[in-house]
């Protein structure tokens, strides 16, 4: 797993911390959470979803909630967040 | 090229699909199709929004951009479409844009309600899934740069998501054609795909596993979860109420959120968990919470129908913080994530929910926070959405529709559960809810936060509490001597039957008695016992008491002497007032005072002093839950309050004439007893005992004038059934009611005979002098429960929780009574009276009443009553603890436990049943007798049941549901079928649900049915009887005799009718199945099954079944007729014929008489049945003969039935009963007539002779012997072979190994059925009227 700084310059996305927030956000430990758990199975619903998405957005991230919802994994997002060129 | 030339091109989408291929619906879909096959013309599955553009808008862009969305939407484009099973499909049809009309409306006056109007009626049209376009659009120009984008879907092709994900890619499709690019390629799905994963996970282990966790998650669910009681079909619209919240509010939702570490969306589950709580009174939740479906899913790309909504179980305890229920919330909310794609659909089958009971869950929580800013090439759309689909419950709706727009709160609720004041209480409490949670910090106890608004709690604790009324401090002795004064030569009593007193008269015999009162120490603070049945005597010694300034105890002579005596123990009076009659049954060494003797001293001045208004004015004992029976003290105080708040509302004057005729020891009698003497008015008294008798009173109201009189409902019913009631009106005005719940029809019925007379219902217990609350019924109210009405005088009620804490408007709670009337307590039981008399937590110093009544406010601020929450029961109107019987039952040696219930069993039978485990051998006589012994009448439970063990549930406690119906007689046969046409539905019911029987009140969902079963049951009942059933009606008419009602609306449902259609319709030539001796054609119901659908079948039914019509005097002149009314219903042959046994014969002749008459027949089917010279010498039947015909009809065996010989008809009824024969239905009059025409039918058979049948005959031989020759046929006299000199043709055989009687048996009928069928298929069609051969 390689560290990413997305193309602004603020604060980097890395998978675990990624991970993180969706244990956060699920109110579960980062450690239940494996790279390719469907995170439906974890207890990601639509509503935590928005706020993840809304927590990243503030954080600068773009991306869309249609591309997060279509593959519920911290592996898939991890890809969709990787900043473009890398 | 402008942007609208790149229509045309767009709109040509994907059309080289094959169109007719079908596909299973989804799970989703599914449960939309059967909710709108249930009700057809139901349009409340039609979605709609629609989007506000405001800027320069492009409409030419606009439309085609919708149009091509649409196209690109595969699952909007199908037609859908059911199998003879009842199983869904659904079919493609071309992708079609459909018109998409722009209509300027910006002339209108108010443009948005005229383009919202216009937007719901197309909205409020239903569609047909079969053939209908599902969806539809239209651009409404509101004014000047202001546009809305109308769209409709039906709801089984689109949920809210889907809609967001076509408005999206119209928004980009129209972003580019007037940037004049090429706008991205569609990235929705097809449908197929959706079907395949659906279907993937209808057979995973995963489906299994969700079913097994949400079954395990709902065990043992609340009755209750809605914040309605009941529940009611999902309605044709909904109420919505719209609020925007509190600017700021989602700020501080998501501050508090984020401070209790959670997402604000749960915020709002909470707080509508806590509501529900609130308003049930139970801390188990089971909300509906909406879920996207998607997540993960291809249907996240596909426009279609996917939201699911799973139960959210949640136990909201007042005990814990709230960040405790907050993490429950979440952890509960992660479960539905996990198991959310089992459909709550069929989570309703397998938990067994049926219409009418308890639902799965009650309010929607559907939180909607996705809809970033959609944007059409810069111009911001606002959506507004006009419906969101069905609504069986309540539905609050939260969208977050971009920040800048904040919260937006909409209640949609179904009309027949919710008021729109309901609905709009529920909004502001979810608010005040959602504030409190917002700004409350993580150790707040829930049971802390308040869900009344604070106006709502004022207008509940105070508002509609504010009674206070100036009233004097003065006594009843007081009133009563200030009106003697005034009007000391008018009537005050009159007897039925004995001499009038005066005012001036009563006063010196009641002063009279009043001194030898006083002499025996009667006083203030004392208590004289009166024990005189309803008499001039008693009135006289009632008011001689309060004279003596003493308070009166009531004894009713017939009670047990056992109870007698430990009232009079208890309350230790100084005397009691008794007659010869009464004086024996007292215990002896009581002091008695003979209220006759009195009447004859002189009044001599006996000083002593006057009661005040603290003093008792009476003490009246109740029902004892332990056992032994309490007395209630009332003081002058509270019973002055209640006389004078009465002629202030009800204003008796002089001429009025108010009956007494309620038993003195039942508190309603007080009114009678003392608020005419109060009024100058004049008191009847009928007769001791004729208060139980209708049509005495009803002679007593007329011969005395009476003005004014008191029932309890049940026997207000009673009075209202008698015929002479109606004359009563020429005097009467006003009736009172009190002492249990008025039925509302019973006030329908009051004003219908009654006409012009007040109704008055009126509620209180003992505890609180009589009554505490009062309602005019009038004839113009609108349906609904009769409520007991607001507060009296200086009176508040309050309805609170279990906590104390006043419930929610609409919400059931117990009742409390606070005020001028709460009585002093219990005598000698100051446990009791600590544990019901409490401080009044609104009023400091003030005590209230706990009534262990459950009530609830309306929102007009009157109270409905709603039952006991405990034991106490009321039988006629007699207060019944039920506590008191089963410790009395128990006390005997021979019982070990005992519980006894009131019991409903059929509407108005109101009884009390006792379940007894006995310890020895027990001996109900003696049971009884024990029981009469202590207790009245009323109280000795009128059936016992022995039993094991009590039943009890999980907790330990007594399981009274589970106790058995006790055996009581069952004779008016209301459990068998009562025509063919029920006894036909009994059995496709028992068919479906696999049963082996079903009876004609059973309902279809109690015995297991489901929506599937309802519509293979709709299915059946189209192909056997060929009438066109909707599924709705299995729902509306759950029970074979209701759908048989529905199913015979609109034609002659008379079961005894000459012609009786068991199947009408079809196209093809009828089957007439011509009556056997009994007359009766209901036995042939069981061809329908295998006869073609396309084939009518009529019974043909003898004359003279209704006991009037004329026998006929001729197989000749009955055949004739047969042909008359066959012909009347088809005009041309070929004529089908078929008869078992006699009607056999019938149906040969008949057949000669229509070839005579140039017609054709068809099939002529002989069932077992023989030429009529083989009868000729045998002897006419007798009555047995009869009887056994009626058994043969209803295909029962009379040789092998258990029935003594000679058969007798009660014996032949209570069989056919128990084998659940509709035959067993007949009354005496038709049985009679069934007798009668088996006679003549004998006698015609004998006297018949055959002409020849020009063709060939079917013969059905029964090759079984029977164990009894019928009719005693000796051997060999009956020979098939007879009818070759009758028959030009061949005579066909068809053996079946069965007796004669078991021709008619279902199975045995099918396999006749189908060489019928097989005949019928061979023969012609229906010829043309011969007018045009």
């Amino acid at each position: 797993m390689t560290d990413r700084t997305d193309s602004t310059g603020t604060q980097p996305l890395r998978t675990d911390a990624l991970r993180a927030d969706v244990a956060d956000i699920l109110g579960v430990s980062p450690a239940e959470i494996g790279d390719d758990d469907d995170l439906v199975d974890a207890g990601l619903d639509s509503v935590r979803l928005l706020a993840l998405l809304n927590r990243w957005q503030v954080a600068g991230t773009s991306v869309s909630f249609l591309d997060l919802a279509e593959r519920p994994t911290v592996a898939a997002w991890a890809g969709l967040l990787a900043p473009a060129g890398e | 090229m402008t942007a609208t030339e790149a229509v045309p091109a767009a709109v040509s989408g994907p059309r080289d699909e094959a169109p007719a291929k079908r596909l299973a619906l989804t799970g989703a879909q599914r449960g939309v199709w059967f909710a709108q096959a249930i009700d057809p013309a139901n349009p409340v599955f039609n979605t709609g929004e629609y989007l506000e553009l405001r800027g320069a808008l492009d409409p030419a862009a606009l439309v085609a951009a919708a149009q091509r969305a649409v196209v690109e939407a595969d699952a909007l484009h199908v037609r859908f479409a059911e199998d003879g099973s009842g199983v869904p499909w659904q079919h493609r049809v071309l992708p079609e844009a459909g018109e998409m009309p722009v209509i300027d409306v910006s002339a209108e006056a108010d443009p948005r309600q005229a383009a919202e109007d216009a937007m719901r009626r197309d909205l409020w049209r239903p569609l047909d899934l079969s053939t209908d376009a599902m969806f539809a659009n239209a651009l409404f120009r509101l004014g000047p740069d202001h546009w809305a984008w109308y769209h409709r879907f039906h709801h089984i092709v689109i949920d809210y998501f889907g809609m967001s994900l076509l408005s999206r890619r119209a928004a980009e499709l129209y972003s580019a054609l007037v940037a004049d690019a090429a706008p991205a390629a569609s990235r929705f799905r097809p449908l197929e795909e959706l079907v395949a994963e659906d279907e993937a996970y209808a057979a995973s282990a995963r489906h299994t596993d969700d079913r097994a966790y949400w079954t395990r998650r709902l065990a043992g669910r609340p009755a209750q979860v809605g914040l309605a009681l009941g529940s009611a079909p999902t309605s044709h619209r909904f109420t919505r109420s719209v609020a925007e919240l509190p600017p700021g509010l989602l700020e501080r939702l998501e501050a508090a959120a984020a401070r209790l570490g959670t997402v604000w969306p749960q915020l709002v589950a909470a707080a509508a968990g806590v509501l529900v709580s609130r308003v049930t009174g139970c801390s188990d939740v089971v909300l509906g919470w909406p879920v996207m479906g998607r997540m993960g899913s291809v249907a996240m790309r596909v426009p279609a129908m996917v939201v699911n909504v799973p139960p959210l179980r949640l136990t909201v305890d007042d005990g814990q913080p709230l960040s405790a229920l907050l993490a429950h919330v979440a952890a509960e909310s992660r479960e539905v994530a996990r198991h959310g794609r089992y459909r709550y659909e069929d989570l309703s089958r397998d938990l067994g929910v049926v219409p009418g009971g308890p639902r799965l869950f009650g309010p929607q929580v559907n939180v909607m926070p996705f809809e970033p800013d959609l944007r059409f090439a810069g111009i911001a759309a606002v959506a507004h959405n006009l419906s969101a689909g069905p609504v069986d419950d309540l539905t609050f709706n939260v969208y977050l529709r971009g920040r800048h727009e904040g919260l937006q709160l909409e209640v949609d609720a179904n009309p027949a559960l919710y008021s729109p004041e309901a609905v709009r209480a529920h909004q502001r409490r979810l608010v005040h809810l959602l504030a409190a949670l917002a700004d409350a910090d993580p150790d707040t106890l829930v049971g802390d936060l308040d869900a009344l608004p604070p106006d709502e709690r004022d207008l509940v604790v105070r508002g509609w509490n504010d009674t206070a009324r100036p009233v004097p401090a003065t006594t009843l002795p007081e009133l009563f001597a200030a009106q003697a004064a005034r009007t000391p030569t008018a009537l005050a009593l009159v007897p039925d039957g004995g001499r009038a007193l005066t005012y001036v008269e009563l006063d010196e015999r009641a002063s009279r008695l009043a001194t030898v009162l006083r002499a025996h120490g009667a006083g203030p603070g004392r208590v004289v016992a009166v024990a005189l049945d309803r008499s001039v005597d008693l009135v006289v010694s009632l008011y001689a008491a309060h004279k003596a300034g003493a308070a009166y105890l009531p004894l009713d002579p017939d009670h047990p002497a056992d109870r007698l005596a430990f009232m009079l123990e208890d309350a230790a009076p100084v005397c009691v007032v008794c007659d010869e009659a009464t004086a024996g049954r007292l215990p002896a060494g009581m002091a008695t005072v003979r209220a006759d003797d009195a009447a004859a001293k002189p009044s001599e001045d006996a000083a002593g002093s006057p009661a005040g208004p603290d003093d008792p004015a009476y003490v009246i004992y109740t029902s004892g839950s332990t056992g032994r029976p309490k007395g209630v003290v009332v003081p002058h105080r509270g019973i002055v309050n209640r006389l004078l708040w009465m002629q202030d509302a009800y204003r008796l004057g002089p001429d009025d004439r108010v009956v007494q005729k309620t038993p003195a020891g039942f508190d309603v009698s007080v009114w009678e007893f003392f608020w005419p003497l109060l009024a100058g008015a004049t008191l009847v008294l009928a007769r001791p005992g004729g208060h139980r008798d209708p049509a005495y009173l009803a002679d007593l109201f007329v011969r005395a004038r009476v003005t004014t009189a008191h029932f309890v409902p049940s026997m207000l019913q009673a009075f209202l059934d008698e015929p002479s009631a109606a004359a009563t009106c020429g005097s009467l005005r006003r009736v009172v009611c009190s002492g249990e719940a008025l039925p509302e029809a019973a006030v329908r019925r009051f004003h219908t005979t009654l006409p012009g007379v007040e109704l008055h219902n009126l509620y209180g217990p003992t505890e609180a002098s009589v009554d505490v609350t009062a309602w005019a019924c009038r004839p113009e109210a609108p349906a609904g429960p009769v409520p007991i009405g607001r507060p009296v005088w200086n009176t508040r009620t309050y309805v609170l929780d279990q906590r104390g804490r006043p419930v929610p408007v609409g919400a059931v709670g117990e009742l409390y009574l606070a005020g001028v009337q709460v009585a002093d307590g219990y005598l000698n039981r100051p446990d009791l009276t600590a544990e019901r008399f409490l401080p009044d937590p609104f009023v400091p110093g003030e005590r209230m009443y706990r009534t262990g009544d459950l009530a609830r406010w309306r929102f007009d601020g009157a109270l409905d009553y709603l039952g006991r929450n405990d034991d106490q029961v009321k039988i006629r109107g007699q207060r019944i603890e039920l506590g008191e019987i089963e410790s009395v039952l128990q006390a005997h040696p021979c019982v070990s436990a005992a519980a006894v219930v009131a019991r409903e069993d059929r509407p108005g039978d109101r009884y009390l049943a006792a379940y007894v485990v006995p310890a020895g051998d027990v001996d109900v006589p003696e049971l009884r007798k024990h029981l009469a012994r202590s207790l009245p009448d009323a109280m000795v439970p009128s059936a016992f049941v022995t039993l094991d063990a009590l039943p009890v549930t999980v907790n330990g406690k007594l399981d009274r549901k589970a106790l058995p119906q006790p055996v009581r007689d069952q004779s008016n046969g209301a459990d068998v079928p009562r025509t063919p046409m029920q006894e036909i539905l009994c059995g496709l019911f028992a068919d479906v649900l696999g049963l082996e029987r079903v009876g004609p009140d059973d309902g279809f969902f109690e015995l297991g049915g489901h929506s599937l079963l309802a519509a293979q049951l709709a299915a059946r009942v189209r192909a056997v009887l060929g009438r066109d059933v909707p599924l709705g009606s299995v729902f509306a008419a759950p029970t074979p005799r209701g759908l048989a009602q529905l199913v015979e609306q609109g034609r002659d449902g008379d079961a005894l009718a000459g012609l009786l259609p068991l199947r009408s319709g079809g196209s093809a030539p009828a089957l007439f199945c011509i009556h056997p001796a009994g007359g009766l054609g209901w036995c042939y119901a069981g061809l329908l099954q295998e006869v073609p659908r396309e084939h009518p079948v009529y019974a043909v039914q003898a004359r003279g079944l209704d006991g009037r019509e004329a026998l006929p005097g001729s197989l000749q002149e009955m055949a004739a007729d047969y042909v008359r009314q066959i012909q009347a219903v088809q005009p041309t042959g070929p004529y089908h014929l078929l008869g078992w046994s006699v009607g056999g014969v019938i149906a040969h002749e008949t057949a000669v008489r229509l070839q005579q008459a140039g017609e054709q027949v068809g099939v002529l089917a002989l069932l077992d049945a023989y030429p009529s010279e083989q009868w000729a010498s045998l002897p006419p039947p007798d009555e047995s003969d009869a009887l056994t015909a009626l058994l043969l009809m209803a295909g029962l065996d009379p040789a092998t039935a258990p029935l003594p010989q000679p058969l007798r008809r009660e014996d032949v009824i209570a069989h056919l009963r128990a084998n659940g024969s509709a035959v067993g239905g007949l009354d005496a009059s038709t049985l009679a007539a069934v007798v009668g025409v088996v006679a003549n039918n004998a006698a015609l058979m004998r006297a018949h002779r055959h002409s020849g049948f020009a063709g060939d005959a079917l013969f059905v031989a029964a090759t079984q012997p029977v164990a009894r020759p019928l009719f005693a046929v000796p051997d060999g006299t009956l020979d098939r072979d007879g009818w070759a000199s009758h028959i030009s043709g061949e005579l066909q055989l068809m053996e079946l190994a069965c007796t004669h009687p078991e021709l008619v048996r279902p199975d045995v009928l099918r396999a006749i059925a189908s060489v019928v069928a097989r005949r019928l298929s061979q023969a012609p069609q229906l010829l043309p009227p011969r007018s045009d051969r």
